[in-house]
């Protein structure tokens, strides 16, 4: 799930150098959209979701317009608080509309757990990894087969080469925020019945999902895969073994290790020098 | 432009002017204000709005009787902690010197409590808990002490587990989880020493924090260790993750919980696993009322359009709100000024007063600053989403 969160902050990296820092709350926009419909209004499953990714895709471009393309523009890194504002803002929203509780997702997956080696598990805990994989299979694909991908990756290759070439850079760069955008937002839609939803719940998963994409290496979709199930495991060995009082400092401990060692990240390549 | 300044200003200070002399004209007295510094908001946010809720009964029939000191109404501010110990610090300042508050009350987070104690006493004015728990707010070790409770306490509410525990379920290895928090550490502290005098053996403390998800590592642990009976410390976010987690590793045992479940959405979170759990109240709507019971009911009707036992929610956060504001009523006439040190002493030396959980002989004295005994606890369980009384399921 990290993973999910984490391939966002990597597709916006590749194509513009710049990072959604509010990726956190669109998993928690996600969330909360997909609870207000589904719960809150009785849509059935399918279009609730459907029209949940359809306003995330739309909260993507919104961010992109109004926090990155301006900054982008001047060269200026302001984007990277503009995002952040952005997604305090989101946060603040959410608590006026929706309240500050805690309230309950329900899935049919999250009630009965099954025993699986001994170990309980809940069937919607398997979905979690299965549609992550799927989309991250699915998002390869796409960047490799489809027309649309193909610019995203030229854009990601150059953005002077990839104009030369007839794209229209700015777009492909708004697609690619709407395209994380819309992947936190899967995570969130996911994570809800586990979680349970709350305007706060999207925080510390933006953060530990950047962690990810930072060890796994931000321009690596594989690295940063690797690295979010990498991560997800260490934590749940640490919080089993050591207790959860000291799972945040082994994680974030082993990121700053991560660093140390390999500035590029586990599966980067480190930059070359220009001389 | 500058000008206009001058005019805005000078027609602005007469509109004050204005406003000042209606306002004291039309309220020759001014009213006293008593304030609640609670969690509106969060995982919490059903406690504060049970205790506002009390306390608002209590001032309305204040209120409708004429006041206090002679005519003089109460008023309530309320002010939003979130649960967040430094918000509460800045909002208790706030209301004691901005709001002139003569009595302060206080809601469900012990740690918040806590943080706010010394500003209690550096500004003298009482603090009347209506619902954390913690031991060290009321025994504290300071003279004279500033801090009150109209509710339970955790020393003695671990006592009342632990027997409920030992004796009435007959286990003698109990594993407890509770939250890493001061509130965590006072009951720890509490469950260690009372199950040592009843002879059981826990087979571990295991520690969470606010906001985790997943609490089957720690269960785990107190599984594999033996543990016969759950005691969990926990507020409704974080016990609903617990007793979910509980059911991911099939473990059936007897849970039994602190009160701090109650005063979030617990039954919604957890559905029909919330029935599993027995927990602490110091009151219930169910049953038969006293006369006090039925009149706190017909307002809550009448007001906050509930309509039985089984609509009050958060009910103990109620129910001492109710009978906190009463007794604080009281202090200020006996201290005869709406003066927050002299309410202190007038708290301490109270006489007899028929409230809602009980008739109080002598609330407060020098030594116990807790209202409620051992004796007041109740046990109560979920019920289709209500809490009711374990011995009417």
């Amino acid at each position: 799930m990290y993973a999910l969160v984490a391939l966002g902050y990597n597709i916006t990296y590749a194509t513009s150098r710049t990072v959604n820092f509010s990726q956190g709350q669109s998993v928690m926009v996600g969330a909360v959209i997909a609870y207000a419909l589904h719960v809150g209004a009785g849509w059935p499953l399918v279009p609730a979701v459907l029209v949940t990714l359809a306003a995330l895709a739309a909260l993507g471009v919104l961010v992109e317009r109004v926090a990155v393309r301006p900054f982008l523009a001047a060269s200026s890194i302001a984007w990277l608080l503009a995002t952040i504002a952005l997604g305090i803002i989101a946060e603040n929203v959410t608590m006026l509309l929706f309240g500050k509780d805690a309230r309950a997702f329900p899935s049919g997956l999250a009630r009965k757990p099954w025993t699986i080696l001994g170990a309980g598990v809940y069937p919607h805990e398997l979905l979690v990894p299965a549609v992550g994989i799927a989309l991250m299979v699915l998002v390869e694909l796409a960047f490799r087969r489809t027309l649309a991908g193909r610019a995203l990756r030229a854009v990601a290759f150059g953005h002077d080469a990839a104009r030369l070439m007839g794209i229209d850079v700015t777009r492909t760069i708004s697609v690619a925020y709407a395209l994380s955008s819309v992947l936190a937002g899967v995570a969130g839609i996911l994570l809800a019945p586990l979680l349970n939803v709350s305007a706060t719940m999207g925080t510390t998963i933006g953060l530990k999902a950047f962690a990810v994409a930072i060890i796994g290496g931000i321009e690596s979709a594989r690295g940063i895969v690797v690295a979010g199930i990498l991560y997800g495991i260490v934590e749940s060995v640490v919080a089993g073994y050591l207790g959860t009082g000291v799972r945040e400092i082994v994680g974030f401990g082993l990121v700053i290790l991560v660093l140390l060692a390999r500035p590029w990240g586990l599966f980067g390549v480190p930059a070359p020098r220009r001389v | 432009m500058r000008r206009m300044n001058v005019l805005g200003l000078a027609l602005l200070s007469l509109g004050v002017l204005v406003t000042q002399a209606t306002v004291g004209w039309t309220q020759a007295k001014p009213p006293i204000t008593v304030a609640l510094v609670a969690a509106m908001s969060g995982g919490s946010a059903l406690s504060g709005e049970a205790i506002k809720r009390g306390l608002t009964v209590a001032i309305d029939e204040i209120n409708a009787r004429g006041g206090l000191l002679g005519g003089r109404k109460v008023e309530l501010v309320i002010r939003d902690e979130e649960g967040n110990p430094s918000k509460g610090v800045t909002a208790a300042r706030d209301v004691i010197e901005r709001e002139r508050a003569v009595a302060v009350f206080g809601g469900l987070h012990s740690p918040v409590g806590l943080a706010m104690l010394p500003v209690f006493h550096e500004l003298r004015v009482p603090y009347v808990g209506t619902w954390a728990a913690a031991t060290a707010i009321t025994r504290n070790g300071r003279t004279p002490n500033f801090m009150f409770r109209v509710s339970a306490n955790d020393d003695i509410v671990d006592h009342f587990l632990a027997k409920h525990v030992t004796e009435k379920l007959g286990k003698r290895k109990p594993g407890v989880i509770l939250e890493n928090t001061p509130w965590g550490a006072s009951n720890q502290e509490g469950l260690t020493k009372w199950f040592a005098k009843l002879g059981a053996q826990p087979v571990g403390f295991e520690k969470f924090n606010w906001n985790d998800s997943d609490m089957s590592a720690q269960l785990l642990r107190l599984k594999n260790g033996g543990a016969d009976a759950i005691v969990m410390v926990a507020n409704a976010p974080e016990g609903a993750q617990v007793v979910k987690s509980r059911a991911k590793i099939g473990w059936d045992v007897p849970t039994v919980s602190h009160w701090g479940i109650s005063g979030g959405r617990f039954a919604e979170l957890t559905g029909e696993l919330s029935e599993s759990v027995v927990f602490v109240q110091t009151y219930s709507f169910f049953g038969r009322q006293s006369a006090v019971g039925e009149r706190v009911i017909a307002a809550l009707k009448a007001k906050y359009g509930v309509k039985g036992p089984e609509d009050i929610l958060a009910p103990v956060g109620t129910a001492n709100a109710y009978d906190a504001m009463h007794l604080v009523a009281l202090a200020i006439e006996r201290a005869g000024a709406a003066d927050g040190a002299k309410v202190r002493d007038a708290l301490e030396n109270l006489g007899e007063h028929r409230g809602l959980i009980k008739t109080y002989r002598r609330p407060f004295t020098l030594e116990e600053h807790d209202a409620l005994t051992e004796n007041d606890y109740i046990l109560v369980t979920w019920q289709g989403g209500k809490i009711v009384p374990v011995a009417m399921k």
